[in-house]
């Protein structure tokens, strides 16, 4: 029973803990130019994060270590250290963006302006790192992220034309008046945003702070083949609200607002308020996320002690790095920069970065030494491995298309 | 690097040499304040129909007040190259000064709490909307 509980709850996190300020910013941007005519990448995309969390949280309840405390062991030090510069980077403009998420959900209810809200985020942040155990701060934002689901309902309330729809989704054209640079622009940036590469820092480590053993890989299986393709709906359920209320209307999301609206004229008050609930735990639950990845990328690779599940005195460098992290990000945040424009060049830049992160995660996860007889199946690599050349032709695309279409303009 | 590449491609404004890339910044000008006005008219039905807070409306809609100002003055620093640029620029700012008045008055009457007047401000928006996208479609 107690096993139940523990694989429901984690399910449960895995919805609520799957989408964060890229995949809401990208999914109405998507759904608002292009209808449901890129809901195709939400599927790649969540197929490829699920096929390299698995692997990821495989390696670690086998291991007992993270994969990316395995990468310079097993790689070198220069390949780690290319691989750690480009998903430091990467996860700290994320970390910026989701404060910025934050930020905003609190001035949408408030209307004070985000920048005053920027520093008391990064604060409370922090403080929450510090000061709640691991499971607990997981759990938690997970769960309250679930309030997202209402944009799910509000798809059925909004009465769509459901044939037009499906029709979107499964014969896609580029819209009139949009260019195929454009269209694959934004097909990257949904990529990006599904498959962001602190996601599976966070996994693997978090597995490892969650003490993940080789009795825990059912956890690690359900929570990604059930957990992530249903956080993956609610991107696509993002998408879809954008498609049926912004879509005709000509609006192009600039501003998380923008996204809330359709809820709210599906459910008034309340559904606004539970978007507005939903939009803050996921980013806020990112944030910790991503600032915690800082800290275990950095750490992880030059062998420090690291980690919530020792306490701060026994991994003070793990604990510095956490803390520069967030003030960098928030200190990014404060100097003007629009925090969407932030979210999304960091996730454009992710997809840039993407080879980099997942194919150490498949390297390990073939390495008998570390896994023993839990070594990937045929299928996986070659599912891997398709994965990996298509990751390398969009990171390849990506930064001739953000010149080409003036990021999406 | 990164950074210096994201500003190159975000926002910078260069000059303007020929016809066509005018016109093509005006279509793109018309594009974007439609999609204000678009927003502005969303939120106005919402906050009509009691189904949003106040803040939120008032915060939405200073929002588009702010971006259709931001997209006319980035518009109107640019220099028509030649006569019929001239008279392109005039064509939109006919559109563009309205939109951004009645985004403005909408602002303020959100910020009051004066949901009665919003719906009669915003009358003119539906009209404008279709007007900037008809213009957006036919300079594209």
């Amino acid at each position: 029973m107690k096993n139940l509980v523990q694989v429901a709850l984690g399910v449960l996190t895995a919805i609520g803990g799957f989408v964060d300020i890229g995949d809401i910013v990208a999914s109405t941007a998507t759904g608002a130019r292009f209808g449901l005519a890129l809901a195709w990448v939400l599927v790649v995309g969540t197929t490829g994060i699920m096929i390299f969390a698995e692997m990821a949280g495989r390696v670690a309840a086998i291991s007992g270590r993270p994969v990316f405390d395995l990468v310079r062991e097993r790689l070198g030090a220069g390949m780690g250290l290319a691989n750690l510069l480009a998903s430091f980077f990467i996860t700290l403009l994320t970390l910026a963006a989701e404060i910025g998420g934050v930020a905003l959900a609190i001035e949408l209810a408030t209307s004070v302006n985000y920048l005053l809200w920027v520093p008391l985020v990064g604060i409370v942040v922090w403080v929450v790192v510090w000061r709640l155990p691991f499971e607990t701060m997981d759990n938690t934002f997970g769960l309250i992220g679930l309030a997202l689901v209402v944009f799910l309902f509000a798809i059925w309330r909004l009465h769509p034309d459901w044939a037009g729809l499906a029709h979107s989704a499964l014969h896609p054209t580029v819209p009139q008046g949009e260019g195929h640079p454009t269209y694959w622009y934004f097909a990257i940036a949904l990529l990006g945003s599904a498959m962001s590469p602190y996601e599976v820092f966070f996994f693997s480590s978090g597995a490892v702070e969650q003490r993940w053993t080789r009795r825990d890989l059912i956890i690690n299986r359900t929570n990604v083949l059930i957990g992530f393709p249903l956080g993956g709906l609610l991107a696509l359920a993002l998408m879809c609200t954008a498609a049926i209320v912004l879509q005709p209307q000509g609006v192009d999301p600039s501003h998380l607002s923008q996204a809330a609206l359709p809820v709210s004229l599906a459910f008034g008050k309340l559904g606004l308020a539970l978007a507005l609930i939903g939009i803050f735990a996921c980013t806020f639950g990112a944030a910790l996320e991503t600032c915690l990845s800082c800290g275990y990328t950095v750490a992880q690779y030059f062998g420090w002690q690291w980690g919530k599940f020792v306490k701060p005195a026994q991994a003070p460098r793990f604990h510095v790095v956490v803390l520069l992290s967030i003030l960098a990000g928030t200190l990014l945040v404060l100097t003007t920069i629009d925090p969407i424009q932030l979210t999304e060049y960091s996730i454009v830049l992710a997809a840039a970065a993407l080879p980099l992160t997942y194919l150490p995660v498949l390297l390990v996860a073939n390495d008998r030494d570390y896994m023993g007889d839990k070594v990937n199946s045929g299928a996986s690599n070659l599912l891997a491995t398709v994965y990996l050349l298509l990751l390398l032709v969009v990171s390849v695309a990506t930064i001739p298309l953000l010149v080409v279409t003036k990021a999406g303009g | 690097m990164t950074l210096l590449l994201l500003l190159v491609v975000s926002g910078c404004t260069g000059p303007v040499r020929s016809s066509g890339v005018y016109e093509s910044k005006a279509a793109n000008t018309a594009r974007k304040t439609a999609s204000a006005v678009a927003t502005a008219e969303l939120a106005v039905q919402a906050a009509t129909h009691d189904r949003t807070f106040g803040r939120t409306a008032a915060q939405t809609l200073a929002e588009t007040a702010r971006d259709a100002g931001d997209v006319q003055g980035i518009f109107d620093s640019i220099q028509p190259p030649d006569r019929r640029s001239d008279q392109l620029r005039s064509q939109l700012d006919d559109l563009l000064q309205p939109a951004v008045s009645t985004l403005e008055d909408l602002r303020t009457a959100a910020r009051r709490g004066d949901v009665e007047s919003m719906a009669r401000i915003a009358a003119p928006l539906e009209k404008l909307a279709g007007e900037l996208q008809d213009f957006d479609e036919a300079h594209r």
